[in-house]
């Protein structure tokens, strides 16, 4: 078989971050290569560096044994290589061909006008050619997502794509279209098209694809049959066997309750149940990890906490006070802090600059303003204390959020959220895109408020980071709490399988899991080594 | 690179400018807008017909119209010709100092609704509820103080019950777009309709004056108007009603920088995720700076009233409209628009010294107008509008990369 995809050594540096290490990639003509990995770890930065959207740092793109050099998303595409986005990039009012061929659309009169016969046409003859059942003359708005990512597939093997990148393509999907999709990439892969699929879950990846990869912290680790391989050893060249973050865990003295959710129901934007009848208490002096999968409830069910989203059923109470439907302001009067998932939306106000990002949250409190006049002089003091302590890069109080790196606005987010004298901590992805070096500070400072009595909700998709912290875990899988454990007593591989909703005694996988591949998974044959090499490139840098 | 793309670049370097930057580039706006302006006035020039002792000769050809006569006309006309000794506070300058007044507080009652990223087109509206609540007042307050007492009390009151009424016409909208999800522009746009009709029916019926042939009100009392002091009385305008803009202007700087209120305004007007994050109450902000919007709508119109007209008749120029403008030349800072109704209201008291002095048409005085607005206040406007493409500047996403490496927006673009 033919190397349809040769990625050589690619490496992508942004400030402050290395998204890919010295990758090597190889994908075989007509088969599918799953690319794994947590939250992270580089591999759709990998996948943007193949469809041209970023230059690499260094390292080399081959096709077919060819070199290229892609300046743009334009160049790849004329190479033959499609993406298929997490979010389609479909226009919702314009039909399905329309969508199809837009920007190629076959012409008629000397190129002044569609000839749209000729463009239904050929939709017609793509969609059979792989058997693709779709109306060509639906809109986008009345299709099923699963329909729309099958038209997302058509447009990219109508602009000619060989090969077709599907970034976490099941993210979105109810698992008879997960059924479906795969369904589709047989048949693409069939007809000798080559699909990179990204994705973070193991069953996914072993039902799907012929090879997988796996990255962690934008290096591969190594690549796998997905016929001789387990999802155990997968979850273990995911996570990396040692541990990064060894935190001196130690004990604090748990006070009273500080928080507790009881029976709340939270639906998402889609109208769909996303925390479904979910109960747990904070205490003082507690990390209450949550672990999951990203996208199984955890954003709802802390927004549900935080004020930003109103439960549909249950009881969120706070300090003794019932707060289901308290606003945020009044949550964030009443101590709690809240490092939001999203730092770019709400974390931080792009345009301000530090001074006032520090004040984020506190207008309306005493400390920095006094009868509603902010005290500047104040506010830039505690921002700057905040950049000093929490090591944000450039100490530069004056510059604007949106000129930092990722990382650094995190670190600024956390010091703030931090720095509010709080009676809970409300961290969803605390770390997330920070370096090593800040990740233990962070954490560090977390046990430490902890140590102070202060009660922590923590929701992190990094199994090594909840399972570090928390002094009880529960782990979250579809809307609900598959189980509560103790993280002392409970190993990666068994909180692994429980993200991926194996109910505890429940080994014969029947435990609801519709979509992931437990089935595959018994069949394999589990004590079959990993192929040495892997292990060798394992090793953390 | 492609065109798109070269577009889309340039968009970003006016989006990302900084204050240096776009003072320079609203400058030389200004001059390019001047010299094509020139262009035009020469080319019509040529197009008409005059005899050759009224014509004027550049590069040996006869033109009927001399540009540099009209732009002179246009801007030290409006300024009652500092330069020729002949200055006089009662005449053009004042007339410029009149519509910069009128138009600072139509100018800050729309930057102020942007600043909480709200588009209010309804100042005009607000200033027509504002100016007949005040002539009404006034009208019934004036039978109880006179003199000079009641020129000291009838003002702040009339001020003050054209920022009620004009805020609580503001607070209108302001309601319906916080709990019943209309979009603030065509509310404001039809309560603009709404209270020209009203105001109409209402003059030309149960309040008004029955010695005019006008639709308009009994007129106020001398003592009841804005005084005259030091610019004479002719040109209708008064150095008080100016000292209440800059305070106007002064004060709205101060509220929107240096108050918690300030700050929550601002913070939802660029990224109303986060100001829901920080504890700003969405609804709340939303009906107050359309309230206060709209108070600074009805301010304009209390002074149209008691400054220029000293009744109220319909049919109040625009100022409203203009205050958009205004407001986006601006780039919706307070301190910068009292600098763009400064100009405007040189370029509209400046039009008619032109049509006075020269014989060029005045729908061509319009255009050259037109042209200086359009070209200094492009760029503002562009950035206001890329704020919400994909791929400039500031609220560009970063394409879907991990976690890891969003620090680095704004570098990439989506396809």
């Amino acid at each position: 078989m033919a190397t349809a995809v040769h990625l050589d050594g690619i490496t992508k540096r942004f400030p402050g971050v290395v998204a890919n290490d010295d990758v090597d990639l190889e994908v075989e003509r007509g088969t599918v290569h799953a690319l794994l990995g947590e939250n992270g770890a580089g591999k759709t930065t990998l996948m943007n560096v193949l469809y041209g959207l970023y230059e690499p740092t260094s390292g080399e793109v081959r096709l077919g044994g060819e070199p290229h050099v892609f300046g743009s998303p334009r160049d790849a595409i004329d190479a033959g290589i499609g993406m298929i986005h997490q979010h389609f990039m479909l226009v919702d009012p314009m039909t399905v061909t329309e969508n199809i061929t837009l920007g190629n659309e076959p012409r008629k009169w000397g190129g002044i006008a569609i000839d749209r016969t000729e463009a239904r046409e050929a939709v017609v003859e793509l969609a059979d050619r792989y058997g693709f059942d779709i109306d060509p003359d639906a809109r986008i708005e009345d299709v099923s997502v699963g329909e729309q990512q099958r038209v997302e597939i058509l447009k990219a093997l109508y602009r000619g794509a060989d090969t077709l990148i599907l970034d976490e393509p099941t993210a979105v999907l109810t698992p008879q279209e997960v059924d479906e999709l795969f369904d589709v990439l047989d048949e693409l892969t069939d007809q000798g098209k080559t699909i990179i699929f990204i994705t973070h879950k193991l069953g996914e990846a072993m039902r799907a694809a012929d090879e997988i990869s796996v990255l962690r912290d934008g290096k591969k680790v190594g690549t796998v049959d997905a016929d001789a391989t387990t999802q155990e050893e997968l979850a273990e060249l995911m996570v990396g066997r040692e541990v990064l973050l060894d935190v001196d865990h130690g004990t604090a003295e748990t006070g009273a309750v500080v928080a507790a959710v009881s029976d709340v129901v939270v639906e998402n934007d889609r109208g769909v149940r996303a925390v479904n009848d979910v109960s747990f208490e904070v205490r003082g002096g507690e990390v209450f990890g949550i672990a999951g999968v990203d996208g199984n409830g955890q954003s709802e069910l802390v927004e549900a906490v935080t004020g930003l989203r109103n439960p549909d059923a249950g009881e969120i109470r706070f300090g003794g006070e019932d707060v289901t439907t308290a606003s945020r302001r009044q949550r964030i009067d009443a101590g709690m802090a809240y490092v939001p998932e999203d730092r770019q939306e709400r974390g931080l106000v792009m345009e301000f600059d530090l001074v006032e990002n520090g004040l984020l949250g506190s207008q309306h409190g005493d400390e920095l303003v006094s009868n509603g006049r902010i005290d500047w002089s104040k506010t830039r003091g505690h921002a700057e204390a905040i950049i000093d302590e929490y090591d944000v890069r450039p100490p530069d109080a004056d510059s604007d959020a949106e000129s930092l790196s990722g990382g650094n606005q995190q670190k600024f987010i956390v010091g703030r959220e931090f720095e509010r004298d709080p009676e809970l901590v409300v961290a969803s992805h605390p770390t997330r895109g920070v370096d090593v070096g800040s990740i233990e500070f962070i954490h560090e400072r977390l046990l430490e408020l902890r140590q102070q009595g202060v009660a922590i909700l923590l929701v992190s998709s990094k199994l090594e980071e909840v399972q570090g912290l928390s002094d009880r875990l529960a782990v979250v899988y579809e809307g609900e709490f598959i189980d509560v454990v103790d993280p002392d007593e409970t190993t990666e591989e068994e909180l692994g399988l429980l993200m991926a909703g194996e109910r505890p005694g429940d080994d014969d996988g029947e435990g609801g899991t519709k979509a992931t591949g437990s089935e595959s998974a018994d069949e394999t044959e589990r004590d079959k080594p990993a192929d040495p090499t892997d292990a060798a490139d394992g090793e953390r840098a | 690179m492609s065109a798109a793309d070269r577009a889309r670049d340039a968009l970003s370097r006016l989006v990302d400018a900084s204050a240096t930057e776009r003072i320079l580039i609203s400058t030389a706006a200004l001059v390019l807008s001047i010299l094509i302006g020139a262009v035009l006035v020469l080319v019509a020039g040529r197009m008409t017909t005059c005899t050759a002792g009224e014509a004027v000769y550049y590069l040996g050809m006869g033109f009927c119209y001399d540009p540099v006569v009209v732009f002179d006309r246009l801007f030290l006309g409006a300024l009652g010709d500092p330069f020729s000794g002949s200055w006089s506070p009662n005449g053009q300058f004042a007339v410029t100092l009149r519509e910069t007044t009128l138009l600072i507080f139509t100018g800050l009652s729309v930057a102020l609704a942007f600043r909480a990223g709200i588009f209010n087109i309804g100042t005009q509206g607000q200033m027509v509820v504002g100016a007949l609540a005040t002539a009404l007042g006034v009208l019934w307050a004036s039978s109880l103080v006179s003199g000079a007492l009641g020129t000291v009390v009838l003002i702040p009151f009339g001020l003050l019950v054209g920022a009620v009424f004009g805020g609580l016409y503001g607070a209108v909208p302001g309601l319906l777009k916080a709990y019943a999800d209309a979009n603030e522009v065509i509310t404001t746009i039809m309560l603009n309709f709404i209270a020209t009709g009203v105001a109409l029916y209402l003059v030309s019926g149960i309040f008004k004056d029955p010695e005019s042939a006008a639709n308009q009100t009994v007129p106020l009392p001398e003592f009841a108007q804005f005084p005259a002091l030091l610019f004479g009385g002719r040109q209708d305008f008064s150095i008080v009603a100016l000292a209440f803009g800059l305070l106007a202007i002064a004060a709205l700087y101060y509220v929107l920088e240096h108050t918690a209120f300030g700050y929550d305004v601002r913070t939802s007007g660029v990224q109303p995720e986060a100001a829901e994050y920080g504890g700003v109450d969405a609804k709340r902000t939303v009906v107050a700076s359309l309230t206060l919007s709209g108070a600074l709508g009805g301010i304009a119109g209390a002074m149209y009233v008691m400054m220029v007209l000293g009744t109220f008749q319909t049919g109040i120029p625009s100022y409203g409209f203009d205050g958009i403008t205004v407001s986006i030349l601006a780039g919706n800072n307070p301190l910068g628009v009292g600098i763009a109704a400064l100009l405007f209201g040189v370029l509209k008291s400046g039009t008619t010294v032109v049509q006075f002095a020269t014989d060029v048409p005045p729908q061509l005085v319009g255009v050259l107008r037109g042209l200086i607005i359009l070209f200094v206040a492009m760029p503002e406007f562009f950035r206001l509008m890329a704020r919400g493409l994909p791929g400039t500047g500031s609220k560009s996403k970063a394409v879907a990369t991990d976690g890891g490496t969003a620090g680095d927006r704004g570098g990439e673009t989506d396809e």
